[in-house]
């Protein structure tokens, strides 16, 4: 990070977490505008023009989907989104309104880190899909279709590559089960979870060391799946 | 439902004193009329202990009726030559009025003694609820506290080290307390009724291994193994509370069991079910305990096992939410076993694919 340091918006009403949350971010090298309320937030995001933005779901004034989404009118900045608990539908309607990944609260300062470090890398080289993917078993060469185990050729079907590209496409951040199924099967299909059930299990039996502990495949409970290329992390 | 007791009751003071007539008939030739009257008498105290009042003063009525028309002189007329009858009317209607009285007062006396037990009862579990709550949420915070003082008052004095691990027990026991909160509120949203299932089709290899990575600290200090039969059939569940079902019963392993023992998760189909299981090599369950551990506020018997006794509870809330149903029993060789089972529903078809061309 020797050129200019990246420019984080806090949108959190809580002080106590803003403080502790700027705290580190600082420690990192971030420059970071702090604003306590969602309007605020829209506004900064427009005034300060930051690299990424970390919103809070439960806002007094407004919801955080609205933040999201008017951000998403003109902007399509990284942004991680600050969740409470067991709030499943909360993390898919942000997703879905154009949130990239989320954090669920209490969160350890090394989670939110992570996920902000990830949504940097993917807005500054955003992944096209016709990567090739180096997992600890196989290679996938997602542009020629060509995918490969412990060195022999490994097939995989039309839809497979499909599913594996659109998660290659959100490397390292979660895609919801309807944003899958819409891309791959169709917007008919956005409800047809079982299809990726089935889909998922082919793909760990074929991509994953141990199927059952997949270290690639990862499974979003309630959410969708996440695509990791390495394990370490 | 009240009308249809009510029109129950009247069919009872009907049924009653034709009852009493056919025998007040077949009395007749040798009884005295006053001794049939105590036949209606009886009909009446029997009315008037089973029904309602209403039915109870009817059933005088028509006894009235019926004895004055069929049994006294001049029979077949409502005329009443011999006014001690009258008398005996009198006390026939004051006997179904005091009756009913009596019945009634017994019946307001043993409903406002079943509210008093219920609000006992409530208290009780209020009262359970609070000492359990401040026993279990004041440790985590007197470290909190404890330690988090220490840093912000004496933290330049301390070794690197040592500030780091007092950092790391607020990190912890704050982790610690959120679980405990979560839990509580869990408990009155299931309870409540105020939890709507996003059921999906979830497939139950995903589910244990998201509880197994989301789990992965707490779990660290017992061996774990895994057991899920093959090609299990896809759930229609909501997955996310699944988790914390099969979560809270590996949570419950862990803090119940010795360090280094194993814990042992399988899923297989039993009987049209997919059957979860988590077993232990710990104590087991006391004897006559295997429904006892799932009330809330129960706790284990092992010393500093934590928890504030709703992880069973809750597991089992969620399993019957989805029509599926959690029990616990002794293993044989030692240990516990905790079960649940979902029902399993025919997956939708999916259209079947080629193979990519070469």
């Amino acid at each position: 990070m020797s050129e200019t340091p990246a420019t984080l918006l806090l949108v959190e009403d809580e002080p106590e977490i803003r403080r502790f949350v700027r705290a580190t971010l600082c420690a990192e090298g971030y420059r970071v505008v702090e604003s306590a309320t969602g309007r605020r937030g829209t506004i900064d995001a427009g005034s300060h023009r930051p690299d990424a933005a970390i919103v809070d779901l439960g806002l007094p004034d407004m919801d955080g989907l609205e933040v999201i989404r008017s951000i998403r009118e003109w902007s399509p900045m990284p942004i991680v989104v600050l969740s409470a608990r067991s709030h499943e539908r909360s993390k898919i309607e942000a997703l879905d309104a154009g949130a990239d990944d989320y954090v669920t609260k209490p969160f350890g300062v090394g989670e939110l880190l992570a996920r902000v470090r990830v949504a940097l890398r993917h807005a500054a080289r955003p992944a096209d899909g016709g990567m090739v993917l180096r997992l600890e078993q196989a290679t996938v060469d997602l542009e020629r279709r060509i995918a490969l185990r412990d060195g022999a050729e490994l097939r995989l079907t039309p839809i497979e590559f499909r599913l594996l590209a659109c998660l290659a496409r959100h490397l390292d951040m979660v895609v919801t089960h309807r944003t899958l199924l819409t891309e791959v099967w169709g917007p008919s299909h956005a409800g047809d979870t079982h299809y990726l059930r089935i889909y998922m299990k082919q793909l760990r039996d074929k991509l994953e060391a141990d199927p059952v502990r997949p270290r690639h495949l990862l499974t979003e409970t309630g959410v969708g799946y996440r695509l990791r290329e390495t394990t370490d992390d | 439902m009240n009308a249809a007791r009510t029109w129950v009751g009247y069919a009872w003071a009907v049924a009653a004193t034709s009852a009493c007539t056919l025998a007040g008939l077949a009395m007749r030739a040798r009884f005295e009329p006053v001794n049939i009257a105590m036949v209606y008498l009886l009909a009446v105290v029997v009315v008037a202990l089973r029904a309602s009042r209403g039915a109870a003063i009817a059933t005088a009525a028509l006894s009235v009726l019926a004895f004055d028309v069929l049994f006294v002189p001049p029979y077949g007329s409502l005329h009443v030559d011999d006014p001690q009858y009258l008398l005996t009317f009198a006390i026939m209607i004051a006997v179904a009025l005091v009756i009913a009285g009596l019945r009634d007062r017994l019946r307001r006396e043993a409903e406002a003694q079943a509210r008093l037990a219920a609000e006992a009862e409530n208290e009780n579990v209020r009262a359970t609820l609070l000492a359990s709550i401040s026993h279990d949420l004041r440790t985590p915070l007197a470290v909190i506290a404890g330690a988090s003082s220490s840093l912000a008052e004496r933290g330049e004095r301390l070794a690197p080290e040592e500030r780091r691990a007092l950092a790391q027990s607020v990190f912890e026991q704050s982790r610690e307390l959120s679980e405990q909160v979560s839990k509580i509120l869990e408990m009155t949203r299931l309870e409540s009724g105020g939890i709507t299932l996003a059921r999906d089709w979830s497939s139950i290899d995903e589910i244990v291994d998201s509880v197994l990575r989301r789990q992965e600290a707490r779990l660290a200090s017992h061996r774990m193994m895994v057991d899920l039969a093959p090609d299990l059939p896809l759930v229609r569940v909501d997955a996310a509370l699944i988790e914390q079902a099969l979560g809270n019963l590996l949570e419950n392993a862990a803090r119940h069991t010795p360090a280094g023992t194993v814990v042992r998760l399988r899923a297989r189909v039993h009987d049209g079910e997919l059957v979860v299981t988590v077993e232990d090599y710990g104590g087991g369950i006391p004897p006559g305990d295997a429904e006892r551990v799932f009330s809330k506020f129960h706790h284990g018997t092992l010393e500093g096992g934590g928890g504030i006794g709703l992880g069973l509870s809750i597991c089992r809330a969620i399993v019957r939410l989805h029509g599926g149903h959690a029990w616990a029993e002794r293993v044989p060789e030692g240990g516990s076993a905790f079960h649940f089972a979902l029902p399993i529903e025919p997956a939708p078809a999916m259209p079947r694919e080629g193979m990519a061309p070469a």
